[in-house]
């Protein structure tokens, strides 16, 4: 047998995971770029789509909003299997980024689309008033609202995005979740210690981001709080 | 959905795929995906498939079908890491050429893949925990026990069979991940037994506290999936497993990987 399955038996499984950690460090950096493209293709569609479904007419809306039905309504473990058997979008790391960036569109063009509609139909009125064009107006003065006014629900979606990011386990992608078990089947009694260590590191990053994220928050806050 | 409209389903979806995929490997290879055989495994099946300390994906399934396929003109292509219960459908979707994965050859996977012949011999073990009494020396002492085994194995038909048997209740059977965790859940107490297949069981007894109680006598052999209509590939690993057979290579790779039988 290889030697590689005997490991030393006077090392602890703790031990054995630090000594390790390098598989984590890699799978980190997979997740995290995961999520980082998952987002941005997520804000670059979900976007446009949250402002067709506040302001489109009946045929943008007609396209944007049953798309974004189905895609929230199918679990994502679907949606990837889709994306990678059957459309064959290849190779695995395009088509869970595709998955995730796609699913994450249709949860982001819901937060904008609240945050459009909470922003006061007067906004617009006093924009066309001053000889804005209605795309002018959403531009330079609803966008600018509604996106400081985004940021609670972005933070989540960035939460769920991050940790949704191992379901790309399933088509083979080498993250976080997918090296802890391949550390795991290698030390078979570390079972638990790895999970543990690769939720650590779930919980360190979505922590980080979100304080980062609240931090961007405070700063571009609207000065004097919500005006209606 | 009906089993008829699932599959033109897919027909028509995975068409799309095919053109896509192929026009994926024509632009990184520079030419056809004629001549290559794209592998796919699942790994966390050691010692067949798994992923050693530096990260790298080996097992004897992984030096084998590299023999076999150098013996053929074929070349083979970058390994594919799925689940187990993926392999099917990605071979199917042409994601994958063939399955190495310490797959046994069944009438029910027969009938939507094709094998190789095939190529190693296993049965099922019952693993017990090392510190208990209960010592089963036939399916029929699992009466009224929690078991477990990995989700879409032969070692999960096995539960099922003792289900349909009466031998345990469908509440009392746990079907998991990957073997690792049913194991660790044997050791932990929350189930009574774990099947699984003879040559990776040994591995578990080695490095866990677990024993084999007694084997389920399957007669079952693994064999390489292809494509039904994909009789090309077939012949040429069939051809090249004879090859490695006949030249030492297999006996060879055998005493690496399960030196310790």
């Amino acid at each position: 047998m290889d030697a590689t399955l005997l490991p030393l038996q006077a090392e602890t499984d703790w031990a054995f995971v630090w000594r390790q950690r390098q598989f984590f460090v890699e799978g980190t950096w997979i997740a995290v770029q995961l999520t980082f493209f998952s987002i941005v293709l997520g804000f670059l569609l979900g976007l446009p789509a949250g402002v067709a479904e506040a302001y489109g007419g009946r045929y943008s809306k007609g396209v944007v909003r049953p798309v974004g039905v189905a895609l929230r309504g199918t679990p994502i473990l679907v949606i990837i299997a889709i994306t990678y058997f059957a459309v064959g979008v290849s190779p695995v790391f395009l088509a869970a980024t595709v998955a995730l960036g796609l699913r994450s569109a249709a949860y982001q063009s819901q937060i904008f689309r609240g945050a459009i509609e909470s922003v006061s139909g007067g906004q617009m009125e006093a924009a066309r008033a001053v000889g804005l064009s209605k795309l002018e107006a959403i531009r330079h003065v609803v966008l600018p609202q509604a996106l400081r006014r985004s940021v609670p629900g972005f933070q989540n979606e960035f939460t769920i995005v991050l940790k949704d990011t191992s379901i790309a386990y399933a088509i083979g992608v080498a993250e976080l979740l997918k090296r802890s078990s391949d550390l795991y089947s290698i030390r078979t009694s570390a079972a638990l210690e790895v999970f543990l260590a690769a939720s650590a590191i779930y919980f360190v990053l979505t922590f980080t981001v979100n304080r980062g994220i609240e931090a961007v928050h405070r700063h571009v806050a609207i000065p004097g709080g919500e005006t209606q | 959905m009906t089993d008829i409209s699932r599959r033109t389903y897919l027909k028509s979806v995975g068409g799309t795929g095919v053109a896509l995929s192929v026009a994926g490997c024509s632009s990184i290879l520079g030419g056809g995906s004629a001549g290559t055989i794209v592998p796919g495994t699942a790994s966390g099946f050691p010692p067949f498939e798994f992923v050693n300390e530096q990260g790298e994906l080996v097992g004897f399934d992984v030096d084998l079908l590299t023999a076999v396929v150098d013996e053929t003109d074929y070349e083979l292509g970058e390994w594919s890491d799925l689940n187990f219960d993926t392999l099917i459908t990605a071979l199917q979707n042409d994601q994958i050429d063939t399955i190495a994965a310490a797959m046994t050859i069944t009438e029910g996977r027969d009938e939507t893949i094709d094998f190789t012949d095939p190529y190693y011999d296993a049965n099922q073990a019952v693993l017990v925990r090392e510190n208990s009494d209960f010592r089963p020396s036939g399916t029929g002492d699992l009466a009224d026990r929690p078991i477990g085994a990995q989700s879409g194995t032969t070692g999960e038909s096995e539960m099922q069979a003792l289900v349909e048997e009466g031998v345990v209740s469908e509440s009392q059977t746990t079907a998991y991940e990957n073997y690792v965790l049913a194991v660790q859940d044997l050791v932990n107490g929350n189930v009574d037994a774990v099947i699984v297949d003879t040559p990776v069981a040994e591995t578990f007894v080695a490095d866990r506290p677990v024993v084999s109680a007694f084997t389920i006598e399957t007669g079952e052999q693994y064999g390489f999936g292809v494509r039904t209509n994909d009789d090309d590939r077939q012949q040429a690993l069939n051809e090249g497993l004879q090859a490695v057979m006949d030249d030492g290579t297999y006996e060879e790779l055998t005493r690496k990987w399960f030196a310790s039988e």
